[in-house]
Formats: C-alpha cells, structure tokens, sequence
C-alpha cells in the first residue's frame, strides 16, 4: 500500500492519502485528498469522463445525499458510469471534488464546475477530491 | 548634421559625438591641472616618496598610473596605497573615455574587503567606456607619507577637478574659487602638523563625514566628478559603513537605496526592524500601517485618498525619534538622516570651509548639464534633497525644476529617466499639493505613463508607479491620470500581476497574484483615483480587465490566506468604491430595478437577463423568477442563472462575491480589509434593483449574517459601522430583518452601551459609527414586533435612555430618541415597558428632542449617511466619506486610536452570548421548495 502511494495516478485500492489543510467557507478543517488523473474518453466528438456532479453554490446543498455538512455545496460526484475513465481512473460515488486542474470547486457554480471538467482542450483532468470513506480510514488508523 | 528637427538617431548619435569631444577636453584641461596639481605637491612634500608615477606625467590619468604601477610591480602596492591596514572601505568607480586612436588594454583591479585583489582586462580598441571599480581602503592617507599622491589621484582629479570644471563651464564663478581653495589646501599642507591626515584627505573625507564611494555602478566618467559633490557623497549611505565596518558593503543596495526609492525607501529600514507588529510584506504597507491605525482616518472607501495611497501619511511615522533613523546600526540611514537634518550644505561648511555642496540652482542647473551622468546624479541628489524637507521641494518648485526632472523622463538613458523619477516621487509627495499641481501642469502624468510603457526595469515601474500614487491623492489628478493611465496602469500592472488571464483555458493552472510592490503602488492609486466620483467609477469599471483581475487577484489571497497585506486592501477598495451606486451607475441598471412593492412585471428585465441553462436548472427557473413577490419571500429566491460567464463590471454585483468578501472579513486581520469588505457588501446590499436582492439573500444564504455579527465586536470603530451599515442594508431583506433582530440585537445594544457607558474620552465609539448602529437598530426595529420584543430583552431600552440623555451629541440623541419611538409606538409592548418602570414621558420626551418626528421617522430624523441607498435617493455613501473627510481633518489622530485598547475590554472579556448563538443558527433554512438538484454528466 505504501508502496503505491507515489505513483502519479492512483487507483481507489491504494489510496495515496495526504493530509492537508485547506480552507472551506473560511474554516479551517482537516482534510484527506486524493489525486485522480482521468483520461477522457473520445465519444463520437464529445470528450467523456464518465461520471455526473452534482451540487454547486447556486444549488441546495441540503439535497445533496452525499454531504456530511448539508450546507457544503462543494462539487460531489454523483454517479460513475461503469467502465469510464473515471471508475478507470478510481473515482467514486460521493467523492467531493476539491480542484479540477488546480482550480478550485469548493466555491463555483454548478455550471462553471461542468465547464471546468469538459473543456475541450484538455485531455486529462487532474482532480483532487477527498472522500468520507478516505476520512474515516485515516481517522481510524490515526486512532489505532 | 544637426538636425534639430529631426530626432533622428543620427542626431542623437551627433549629440553624443559632440559630448565626447567635450569630455575629451575636458579630460585634457583636467589632466594639466593635475599635473599642475602633482608638480605644485611634489614641490612642496617630501621628496619623491613613490612620486615616479606621479612625476612622469603621463597623459593618462593618475588613477591609471596607478593601477597600472599595481599591476606591474605587486611590490610597489604598499607604497601605493595604504589598502590592507585601512579601517574603512571604499569602492570607486571610475569610468574613463578615451581615445579612439589608442588602443590600449585597461586594467581594472578590484580589491575587496578582505584584501584580495581581481584584476579585469578590457582590450579597448574604439571609443568605450572602461568601467574601473577600485575598493580603496580608505585611510587618510598612508602612513608612508604619501597624502598627496594617494589623495590625489583618489579624489582631486577624479572627485574634485572636474567638478570644478563643470562649474566652471557652466560659469560658476564659486566653484572656481573652489577649486582654487583646493588646490592651495594642498599647498599649505606643510604647515599643519599633521598635513596628510587632515587636509588633504581629511579635509574632504573627513569633513564630509565619511567619503563614501561614487556612483558605484553607475559608471559615471570622469565628469562624474563634479557631482559626486559633498552633499552627494554624503547621501551614499556607505559613508557610515566604515563606522560599522559588518555593515553590508554591497554596493549596489546603496546605490538604489539612498536614491532609488523615496521616502519610503528608508522606511524600509523601519519595516526590517519594526517587522514584529508591522507587516513584513511591504514597506509602504507597513509604513501606513501605523498611519490608518493611528488616524483611522480612513473611510477606507470612498476616500482611498484619505489616507489612500498618499505615501504622505509616513511622514509623521517616522518622526526625528523614530527608530530606524536613530539606531545605531542604521548607520546607513541615519547619515542620510543626518545629513537631511542639517543642511549638507551648512554641514561640510562647518566643517570643511573650503568645500561646500552646490546650491540647489546649481543642481537644478545640473540637471541641464549635456552630460547625461552629471543629470542622473543631479536627480539623484535632488532626491536625496527632498527627504522629508518640505522646504526644498518648494524650492525646486519655485526655482522651477519639476518641468526640467519631467522632460527628463524621456530621456534617452535609462540612467537619468531612473533618477528623474526618484526625485519626482519624492518630490510629489507630501501634503503640500503645489507640487502635484506642477507635475500635472508640464505634463507629468502623460510623461510617467510613457515611461511605465517603455521601461521594463523593475526599479523604474516601482518608480513611476510610487509617484502616480503620490500623484493620485490630489483630488484634480484623479481625473489626469485615469485619462491618460488608466489602460497603462491595468494593462501593464493591474492585469498582468494579478494572475488573471483573459483566456484561462491555455494554463490549466490558475495563476497566483503577485503581490509585488509594483502592483501595491498601482493598486493604491487605483485606489485613489476610484474615489473620484460617478464618473471616475465609470471609467474604472469599463475598463476592460480591471474588475476581472482584481476579482481574481482577491480570489487568490482568500486562497492562499494572504490577505493582510496592503495590495488585498488597495483591491478590495477598489472594489468596493466601484460597487458604490453600481446600481445606479452600471449601463442598463434600469432593467434590473425592482420596483418597489415588487409587481409582477419588474422582474420581466431580469427574467431576459438571467435565461437559464435548461440542462442545469430544469424546471426551476419558472418559479424563481415568477414575480417580485415572491423575491420579497427571499426564502425562495432563485439566483440569476446566466448562460456565460460574467466579466468585467458585471463581476462586481454577481451574488459570487459576496463569498469572497466573506472570506476576507473572516479572515482578514487588516482593518481596512475588513472596513471595506464590509462596505462593500452594504454598497452592494444597498439600492433596489434585482442585484441588492440577490445580495442581501446570498449573504445570509453563505452565513455571512454571523460573521458580520462577530464583527460589531471588532475594536476598530470604522470597521463596527461599516458592518453595522451593512447590517442595516441588509435587514432590507424580510428575513434577514428578522434574523439580525434575534440574533446581533444583543451585539448592537453593547455597543449602544459601550458608547454611553463611559464618557471618559477615547472610550466611546465614534459619533459616526454611534449613529449607525442606532440607526441599524432602528431599521431592525421598525414594523417588526418581534425584533422590537428582543430588544426589549437585550435591555436595550435603559441604554438608549441613557444615551439619549447623556450624549453630547445632537445625532446621537436624536437617534437614539428615534428608537424609543419607534419602541412606544408598538402597543403590544407598553405593558411590559410600563412594568420595567418606564414612563411615557421617557419616550416623548425623546421623540420631542428629535423634532419633527414622529411615529415613523421622516427622513430628517435619519442621519443620511446610513440610510440604504435604495430608499432614500440619498448619496449616503459618499456623504458618509465627505463629512467624513471633514471631521476626521480637524480629529487628532491620536484620539481614535486610544479608544482602541478601552474599548476592547467589554468585548473580550466578556462575550456576550448573543454572537456565538446566531453563529450556529443564524444561518437560514435553505426554502421549503426545494429545486430538484441539479446533476451534470460530464
């Protein structure tokens, strides 16, 4: 597990885990990255990532399903389409996603998120996501 | 060949030609002289001690001879020069032109601190300039007897004769005399007992001090001489270095730092030292750091002039007392001190009779010289002059030397374009605006875009970018420089340092902004000429890229969590005077406003605005924007949803921001931060277009309701009203009303009562910021039961009572008088009013002080300045800057800021409960009809 932490691109079953600090809504919380690296898929003349988000800063974020705090209206992966580059890649359901690219998703619009990840330009998206399961993983073994 | 019309560069090149001619005369004359010289001193010291070089006479400068014998016989060096014993260093620089038709092979040796000696060799086969750096240990002259030889090829032919030459060319009659003095000084020195000592070398190093190096880099030629006067190597901060001799001796920092930067410059030396409480990010902003703490003078708003960029506030922060000057180890600063204390004049007078500093004419004259290092030195000088000396920069006025530095600043060598604007930066700052008005009217302001376009060198950008801000605090250049600056400004400084990119799809990465001093510099007088008026607002606003950069560059210090520094403020300003009657002022603002009570069709502009992006907000949208009416719910208030992005201008009122001054008021501990990202939310929540609407709803939809309430606790006055302002904006919003009501009532009433509570003075809140809260509290009040009820139980009646009757100020009573009407006129509560003991008389005899007002308070009983814009048309904003500016003027500076530390006490001791109750639930409930989230597959 250890071993795998370095590499570039991660899959879900060796999480590379960082602890870092970063800021949401002006509070500092800790949190747990992880980076994925999404190759997009050519479909046709779209660019696919093959997965949805959901939530935003002009959205309800008491809706969103996968949000601890049900005021956070980061950027949340909704769902992953089998086989994509994104399930490829290890991104999960309920993943929140942190940055896209180095930008940041923790205070964008829903659309401007969507436009961030689908540019075309771009044929690998670098994300930076945390996760609740990577939290707790961390927590515990912090504990133990 | 000469073509006066043509600029050509073959005419430059001839002017060029022509002023080489004249130096290689002059190199000649002076080359008599000092065999003159050398003859007249072989005569009269002791015989031939090392005299072989001096006595052969070469036609090559004594300098030369000597380096030369250096470097041929290593042997001889001691007899040369007294280097490795000296206590003191010097580093001469020393450029010679020679003669095309003589080939020669220069030799320039260094010898540094320590003794080791480089040696550079430079084939010069053409006309060329050889730059010979010598580190000369400085002693008053050898132990081996050797004064004359060593002091004169050191200072007399270099350093002195031609300047005496300059004066004489230029027909000053007294420097001949100089020069003469001199020279029968060197006569004379037989007679004193210990000659080589003290006049020869003395008599110039010492009695100036110390004798600091010449223009180091600079490589003036031997015509430098002449302004390397006194004064001007005095101002060499070297000169103390011997004192110190751990002192840095890097040349180069003394070269910029005496002249380079203006005042500011030594202040920097405060902020090396002073880092602990000052910001070490900068040195203008830890300078006026101090300055807004001390004045809080500063709206920081409206007025950015007020306190604003003007690099003039320093002044009185480093007063004579003021450390960096007076320690010791500053020695550098402090013989600039010294010598910007007493006259440079006055001081080699005193104490070197036969020399003296030229005379500001001649200076100025200088800088008229043909040879362009005798002008850059004059600036230079000039700049050095003007240090906090109010009275020389009259001078040069009167004495009509800003055109002349201002048609400097074209000119063709970078050098002088650089010490020209030095000397203007000093120059245009201070209170007195003459100057500023002098620069503008030989067209200063034009002259300094030109040169921020062309230069690339750092130095001179942080230059022209210092003296525009200097420039930009008088309010008839305002409008100068944004005609001819403003696109310079944003396009060369503002955009590129901000990180924004036009097209952020090329770099994935978001760039940083940079905080660099040029972007300080620009930011401040951006800061200063936004505070203009509508139509100064206007034109920063369409300024293309403006808004988006400075958005961007905020973005990017609420993201690396650098937001104290002087640049965040400078932006934040900026934004928040351009957010002043945006609503008012923005193009097609008409189509946004609401009507009051909201019909039905006032939302039809927006609806066209705000067309929705189907695949995101699916049905939703029908609802959100059905009618005013609902908007006046707020519970449900659907956010304008846009097809593209916004930019420029339209940044400035996206509900988006609010979040980000949200950030920096949670964040920021730079009070003018915090005051005008507060100031800028209430600017935004003011007015009644469709904007304010969705303003005061984001802001309690991002919580921004308890931080606003956190800091009424602030123990900065401005920064209380100016939320306190904001709040008031804000309780425009039905539900917002009613969440302030419960939840900052507690908060607003302590400082209802801190302000009664002690009359000692400093103690109290402002006048201004009193007011405000009262009417805040007023504004909650008003056709709110409940609210009426929670201050009520916040005892917020025995305050008002209090300080309506104890107050000295009529606003302040009247206010406060207001409330307690407002308070009477619910009947619901006359009971429970009755049953505290109150009587009815308590409250008319309120509601009589305030004339004229009755049950619901007329307009008169408001003070004007806290009234949300929307409602009144009132200018309030800037009425809030102008009586402002007028109040603060007459204000001790030191009054405010003692309140500070009295003040804190309530707040810190004890916390009142009410804050830390709404910070968990003064959030509001996201609307019952919830739109079905939004999912995006990507």
């Amino acid at each position: 597990m250890r071993g795998n932490s370095r590499r570039p691109r991660l899959s879900p079953s060796s999480p590379g885990v960082k602890t870092r600090r970063f800021c949401t809504h002006g509070r500092q919380r800790e949190c747990v990255k992880q980076r994925v690296e999404i190759h997009k898929l050519r479909q046709g003349e779209n660019l696919i990532l093959g997965f949805s988000i959901g939530g935003g800063i002009d959205q309800d974020p008491s809706q969103n399903p996968f949000s601890e705090d049900k005021t956070d209206k980061g950027i949340y992966v909704t769902r992953v389409s089998e086989g994509g580059p994104a399930e490829i890649a290890g991104l999960q359901i309920g993943d929140k996603i942190m940055q896209v690219n180095g930008w940041d998703m923790t205070m964008v619009t829903h659309d401007q998120a969507r436009k961030r990840l689908t540019k075309r330009s771009e044929e690998v998206v670098r994300l930076l996501v945390t996760r609740q399961s990577l939290q707790k993983a961390v927590q515990q073994s912090m504990l133990s | 060949m000469e073509d006066c019309n043509m600029h050509s560069a073959a005419s430059i090149l001839a002017s060029v030609k022509e002023q080489e001619a004249r130096f290689e005369r002059l190199t000649r004359a002076l080359e008599q002289e000092r065999r003159h010289v050398a003859l007249q001193l072989e005569r009269a010291q002791q015989p031939g001690v090392g005299s072989g070089g001096v006595g052969s006479g070469q036609p090559l400068s004594m300098a030369w001879q000597q380096l030369v014998l250096q470097e041929q016989s290593p042997g001889s060096q001691a007899s040369l020069v007294a280097m490795p014993e000296a206590p003191e260093v010097l580093e001469e620089t020393v450029t010679v032109e020679e003669d095309p038709g003589t080939p020669t092979s220069h030799v320039s040796i260094v010898t540094s601190e320590d003794g080791t000696t480089r040696r550079t060799e430079t084939k010069v086969t053409k006309t060329v300039k050889t730059v010979t750096t010598r580190t000369v240990r400085q002693v008053p002259v050898g132990p081996d007897g050797l004064p004359l030889l060593d002091g004169g090829p050191l200072l007399g032919p270099f350093a002195d004769g031609p300047l005496d030459r300059h004066f004489l060319l230029r027909g000053g009659g007294p420097a001949a005399t100089l020069s003469r003095a001199y020279l029968s000084s060197g006569g004379t020195f037989p007679d004193s007992p210990e000659p080589h000592e003290v006049p020869n070398y003395g008599s110039l190093s010492r009695g100036l001090g110390v004798r600091p190096p010449r223009g180091g880099p600079l490589g003036p030629g031997p015509g430098d001489g002449c302004f390397t006067l006194p004064g001007h190597r005095e101002t060499f901060p070297v000169g103390p270095e011997p004192v110190l001799p751990a002192g840095r001796s890097q040349p180069e920092r003394f070269q910029a730092e005496p002249y380079g930067l203006e005042d500011d410059t030594r202040s920097l030396a405060a902020d090396d030292e002073g880092g602990a409480d000052l910001q070490p990010d900068c040195g203008t902003t830890a300078r006026r750091r101090p300055d807004c703490g001390r004045g809080l003078r500063t709206r920081a708003c409206e007025d950015g002039a007020d306190d604003g960029g003007e690099l003039r506030e320093e002044r009185p922060l480093f007063p004579a007392a003021t450390a960096p000057l007076a320690q010791p180890e500053r020695g550098s600063l402090g013989s600039l001190d010294r010598a910007v204390r007493r006259s440079p004049s006055v001081d080699s007078a005193r104490k070197e009779p036969r020399w003296r500093d030229p005379e500001l004419p001649e200076v100025l004259a200088m800088l008229r010289h043909p040879v362009d290092p005798v002008k850059a030195n004059a600036a230079a000088y000039l700049q050095h002059l003007c240090f906090e000396n109010e009275g020389i920069k009259r001078r040069v006025r009167q004495l009509r030397g800003l055109p002349l530095l201002v048609a400097l600043l074209d000119h063709p060598r970078a050098e002088v374009r650089r010490r020209a604007c030095g000397a203007l930066r000093n120059l245009s700052y201070g209170r007195d605006t003459d100057n500023k008005a002098a620069i503008r009217d030989c067209g200063g302001v034009p002259a300094l875009v030109r040169l921020l376009r062309a230069a690339r060198d750092n130095e001179v950008r942080e230059l022209v970018t210092g003296t525009l801000w200097n420039l930009s605090s008088y309010e008839p250049l305002k409008m100068v420089i944004i005609d001819h600056g403003l696109q310079t400004l944003t396009h060369e400084v503002i955009v590129p340092h901000s990180g924004w990119e036009r097209e952020p799809n090329e770099d994935s990465k978001p760039r940083d902004a940079e905080w660099t001093t040029v972007f300080k510099n620009t930011s401040g007088c951006l800061r200063n000429v936004s505070s203009d008026g509508a139509e100064a607002r206007r034109r920063l606003r369409e300024c293309e890229g403006l808004v988006d950069a400075l958005l961007h560059a905020l973005q990017s210090a609420v993201g690396r969590k650098d937001t104290d520094n002087k640049s965040v403020e400078n932006c934040v300003c900026i934004m928040r005077n351009l957010s002043y009657h945006v609503h008012k002022e923005v193009p097609g603002a008409e189509r946004y406003q609401e009507a009051d009570p909201g019909p039905p069709g006032s939302a039809a502009g927006p609806q066209r605005r705000r067309r929705d992006d189907a695949s995101c907000f699916g049905g939703k949208k029908a609802k959100g924007k059905k009618d005013g009416e609902m908007d006046r719910n707020f519970d449900t208030l659907d956010l304008p949803k846009r097809t593209e992005a916004a930019k420029g201008f339209e940044l400035l009122y996206q509900p988006e921001v609010v979040r980000l001054y949200l950030s920096l008021l949670t964040e920021s501990r730079n009070f003018n931060t915090l005051e005008a990202a507060a100031g800028a939310l209430q600017n935004l929540s003011a007015g009644s277009w469709m904007w304010a609407t969705y303003i005061r709803a984001t802001v309690r939809k991002e919580r921004g309701l308890p931080v606003l309430v956190e800091l009424l606790q602030s123990e900065t006055d401005k920064v209380v009203r100016a939320v306190a302002i904001a709040l008031r904006n804000l309780s425009l919003d039905r539900r917002n009303k009613d969440l302030i009501g419960s939840y900052a009532m507690a908060e607003l009433v302590r400082n209802v009562r801190s302000a009664q509570a002690q009359l000692r003075p400093g103690a109290r809140l402002e006048e201004d910021t009193v007011v405000a809260v009262l009417n805040t509290i007023h504004e909650i009040v008003s056709d709110s039961l409940d609210n009426a009820r929670s201050l009520l139980q916040a005892h917020g009646v025995p305050a008002l009572v209090a300080l309506g009757a104890a107050s000295q100020s009529v606003r302040e009573a009247k206010a406060a008088s207001h409330v307690l009407q407002t308070l009477w006129s619910y009947k619901d509560l006359r009971g429970a009013l009755q049953k505290e003991g109150w009587t009815k008389a308590r409250f008319q005899s309120a509601a009589a002080n305030a004339k004229g007002a009755k049950g619901t308070p007329s307009p008169g009983g408001f003070d004007d300045s806290t009234l949300p814009l929307g409602d009144k048309s009132l200018d309030g904003y800037s009425t809030v800057d102008r009586r402002e500016r007028r109040a603060r003027g007459s204000d001790p500076a030191g009054g405010s800021s003692e309140k500070e530390p009295l003040k804190t006490e309530p707040s810190r001791k004890a916390p009142p409960p009410g804050p830390s109750r709404p910070a968990v639930r003064l959030v509001d409930a996201v609307g019952d009809s919830k739109p079905q989230p939004v999912d995006s597959w990507v």
